[in-house]
């Protein structure tokens, strides 16, 4: 076996400490006779190119290149050897330069170490494999669940690149939690105002055609990975063509069954088949099994009847389908929500009858709520007085111990419209920090902070609050004793993940962080990845942010997916990587349970573990923990990295 | 067979490539000089070292063993430090049963910003083993 040693000067860096004559030298006693090529700036032009051509016409079976740190330039010499016509995998670099030369202070000592770090090379690179980066067909086409700021944007963007994407989404409507706001801070824009152009889009512009929007739907099953995954989607039935129904409401009006509205907090009726609230998109009502009189045994066909577009429109006979798609990427865009605010004692949260979560309150403010944007106490009347409890279980370590981050926003947003609705009403904000970060959302608290109707009290725990009713019936939030009337209270709860994360997590494997948002990859680097590839995360249910930032994680989502995935390009996999022999797997399983990416299954039949190349991230753990000895890691090999060791030993 | 004048301990470096590796080329680019006892061996994680490297390099004539990970909660495959961890303890145990000090087997963290933390390591892990004196395993059997 031919071996060449190529030897960089590095100018002086590296030639300054450690002699070429004595590595020359000292190759000549190796037993695998290597040649010794010396360069002065292998990375330089002129130095790859006079690489290149000594690869050439030397034509060595395996290279050894001492220069500087791999992490440098390991990817620039082996792209050499690929213009050389070898494999890349063929070449080992010795690290002389920031780990010898620039270290070490006497020149002899810098030598002797350097001599000792090529031999264990040349014996290791004896040993290396020529490997090859397997080619793999993938489906370009994406995947996102939830249908919010984050999943519209991004399932909206996909499909202007081209992309077929699979909308899903759990609720009757698109818009996610701002489209049943009446307005969004920093600039008080109004939110369905500001959500129209971008549903409209979604569901009749010019690419709409590549976006098939599901629903009342959730996802039931994925197998497969990145680049090849199958999805199942149960789509429930709306029992409304979303295709044919114009969005008259003939049927609402005739629907003889009542029910609460969920999508108003409860707090205004329904109809059996009614729209979600006025307004929603895609404009068509939804029919309730649970409470439609044909659901209980009664020949009851009024909506049917007072459909004006036809027989086709209602089908009272719709059932629960399962489809399947091929996608090649998911977006995980599931939002938030708020925590449960009664598990907090002394809120007065379900017992007291103006105590109200923010969401609740939002949809007082909303044209399209139960009280048509008017602010109302239960019993009928504008309240006087408002108190605001920021940090309603955040910052907590009874309950949420961060800090959600939008709340404060929020709350001053409610100030400015609770000011210009009812300008005589007092507003007290019951806080324990104030952030307002950014550049935008200082005006809203300024303008809380001028209002003249409005006061801030700090408190230290939410123990020293209590909301309560005096004797006479008037509803207060006492601090530490100090009481004030406060004839309508909202609780600024602290922003938990979505409903059913934990369910969608188990589904497809992602983990969670200990709050139950979905975990990043990094949560630096790779924030808009989840810990499964192909899988990204995008909004709300990685951690509470505003709308901003979750159409910018929708767009980082896409990113991931145009970049990763192209049509008509084959996925490229990395050689450096684990396989398992199977005839030398005792099936112990070790090795599933302590690799990190989920990338190794058991073979029932075979009794074998295999190692999917695709999810495999190289690290080599597995290789270490198999009793068996069964796994190989490619390019690390326990046979490569034991001649490296007593090279550099001997 | 102690500290006899003269000894230069040798020791393997096993070092991760995404932190420690890094650290020792941040120790390169601040030109600060460390002794130059440890060789290293690039590995992908901290959780490749297979204890019988470890043993294997003993038995070729290291005096000392020295693995680099990421600091806990850092690695770049997530949790290869925390199976490098358990397979140290597991070591120290398995090489004081050989009668090797456990000192001749580190485990250590040094990030990919630790230039000066990973000199100041291999200074006190040569100093360490300069003062054991070199390891002689047919003895000690
Ligand atoms: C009270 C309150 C007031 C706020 N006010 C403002 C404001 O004024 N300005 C601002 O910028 N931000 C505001 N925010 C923040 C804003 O609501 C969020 O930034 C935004 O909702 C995040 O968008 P998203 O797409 O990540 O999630 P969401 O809006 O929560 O949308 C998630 C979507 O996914 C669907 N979904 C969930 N689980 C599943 C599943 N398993 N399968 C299918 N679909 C599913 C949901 O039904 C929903 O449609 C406020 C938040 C709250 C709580
Ligand atoms: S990559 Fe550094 S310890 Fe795993």
């Amino acid at each position: 076996m031919k071996i060449g040693i190529y030897f960089c000067n590095c100018g002086s860096n590296i030639a300054e400490k450690i002699s070429s004559e004595a590595i020359i030298a000292a190759a000549k006693t190796f037993p695998e006779q290597p040649y010794v090529t010396i360069v002065d700036f292998i990375c330089s032009e002129d130095g790859k190119l006079q690489f290149e051509e000594s690869l050439k016409l030397e034509q060595p079976d395996r290279v050894v290149v001492a220069a500087c740190s791999p992490r440098d330039h390991e990817a620039t010499f082996r792209r050499c050897l690929i213009n050389a016509g070898m494999n890349p995998y063929l070449m080992q670099m010795v690290n002389i330069r920031e780990q010898i030369a620039w270290v070490t202070e006497d020149p002899a000592v810098a030598t002797e170490k350097a001599i000792g770090a090529v031999r264990g090379a040349v014996m290791r690179v004896t040993l290396q494999q020529p490997l090859e980066k397997k080619q793999l067909e993938v489906c370009p086409d994406a995947l996102v669940i939830g249908a919010g700021p984050a999943g519209m944007k991004a399932a909206l963007s996909l499909a202007e690149a081209g992309r077929s994407v699979v909308l899903v989404e759990r609720t009757p409507f698109i818009g996610g939690l701002p489209v049943r706001f009446e307005e969004l801070f920093p600039a008080l824009e109004c939110a369905p105002c500001m959500l129209e152009p971008l549903m409209g889009d979604l569901l009749h512009g010019d690419h709409a055609g590549n976006i098939e929007l599901m629903t009342m739907a959730e996802l039931v099953e994925v197998t497969g990975f990145y680049g090849n995954f199958i999805a199942k989607i149960r789509q429930k039935p709306r029992h409304v063509s979303l295709h044919e129904c114009i969005g008259c409401g003939e049927c609402v009006e005739a629907c003889p069954a009542i029910t609460m509205n969920v999508f108003n907090s409860n707090a205004s009726e329904r109809k059996a088949i009614d729209f979600a609230f006025a307004g929603v998109l895609p404009n068509a009502p939804f029919l309730m099994e649970e409470i439609c009189l044909r659901y209980k045994a009664e020949e009851c066909r009024a909506c049917k009847d007072a459909c004006p577009m036809g027989e086709d429109v209602v089908n009272l006979e719709e059932v629960e389908t399962i489809v399947e798609r091929r996608i090649g990427s998911i977006i995980l865009a599931t939002g938030a929500g708020l925590y449960d605010a009664s598990q907090i004692a002394g809120m007065g949260m379900g017992t007291l009858p103006d105590v109200y979560d923010a969401l609740q309150f939002e949809r007082m403010l909303s044209s399209t709520g139960p009280t048509g944007g008017e602010i109302v106490t239960t019993a009928g009347n504008a309240p006087s007085s408002v108190a605001i409890i920021h940090c309603v279980g955040s910052l907590d370590d009874d309950h949420k111990p961060y800090c959600s981050g939008i709340c404060c926003q929020y709350a001053f947003k409610f100030n400015h419209l609770i000011t210009a609705k009812l300008p005589e009403t007092t507003i007290t904000h019951y806080h324990r920090e104030l952030v307002v970060p950014g550049k935008e959302a200082h005006t809203l608290y300024k303008h809380a902070v001028k209002n003249k109707n409005s006061c801030m009290k700090r408190y230290d725990g939410i123990k020293d609050l209590a909301v309560t009713v005096d004797v006479s019936g008037q509803q207060q939030v006492s601090a530490k004793g100090d009481a004030a009337p406060a004839d309508m209270v909202i609780l600024c709860p602290a922003v938990i993940p979505a409903e059913g994360a934990g369910k969608l997590s188990a589904l497809l494997d992602v983990s969670r962080d200990s709050f139950g948002f979905f975990r990043e990859l990094h949560g630096r680097m790779d924030a808009a990845q989840s810990t499964i590839k192909g899988v990204y995360l995008a909004g709300a249910c990685q951690e509470p942010m505003d709308t901003r930032s979750a159409m910018l994680e929708g767009m980082a989502g896409v990113g991931y997916t145009l970049a990763g995935l192209q049509p008509g390009r084959t996925l490229e996999i990395e050689p450096i990587n684990a396989e398992v022999d199977e005839t030398h797997c005792a099936g112990c399983r070790l090795c599933v349970s302590v690799c990190p990416y989920r990338a190794i299954s058991f073979d029932t039949e075979h009794n074998a573990s295999s190692i999917n190349a695709v999810l495999c991230h190289g690290c080599g753990t597995c290789v270490a923990a198999c009793p068996a000895g069964a796994i190989t890691g490619h390019h690390f090999t326990n046979e490569q990295i034991m001649a490296e060791i007593e090279g550099v030993l001997k | 067979m102690t500290t006899e004048k003269g000894f230069e301990p040798k020791i393997i470096g096993f070092l991760c490539n995404w932190c420690s590796y890094a650290g020792a080329d941040k120790a390169g680019g601040m030109q600060e000089p460390y002794p130059p006892n440890v060789q290293v061996i690039r590995v992908m994680c901290s959780g490749r070292v297979d204890p019988q490297f470890v043993l294997s390099a003993f038995e070729k004539g290291a005096d000392g063993v020295i693995i680099l990970a990421c600091h806990p909660g850092d690695c770049h495959y997530k949790e290869g430090n925390c199976r490098a961890l358990q397979r140290h303890s597991m070591l120290s145990l398995m090489l004081g049963q050989l009668g090797v000090e456990k000192e001749r087997c580190r485990l250590d963290y040094v990030s990919a910003g630790e230039g000066e933390k990973f000199g100041r390591v291999i200074r006190e892990m040569v100093e360490a083993v300069h003062k054991l004196g070199p390891l002689c395993l047919s003895q000690e059997d």
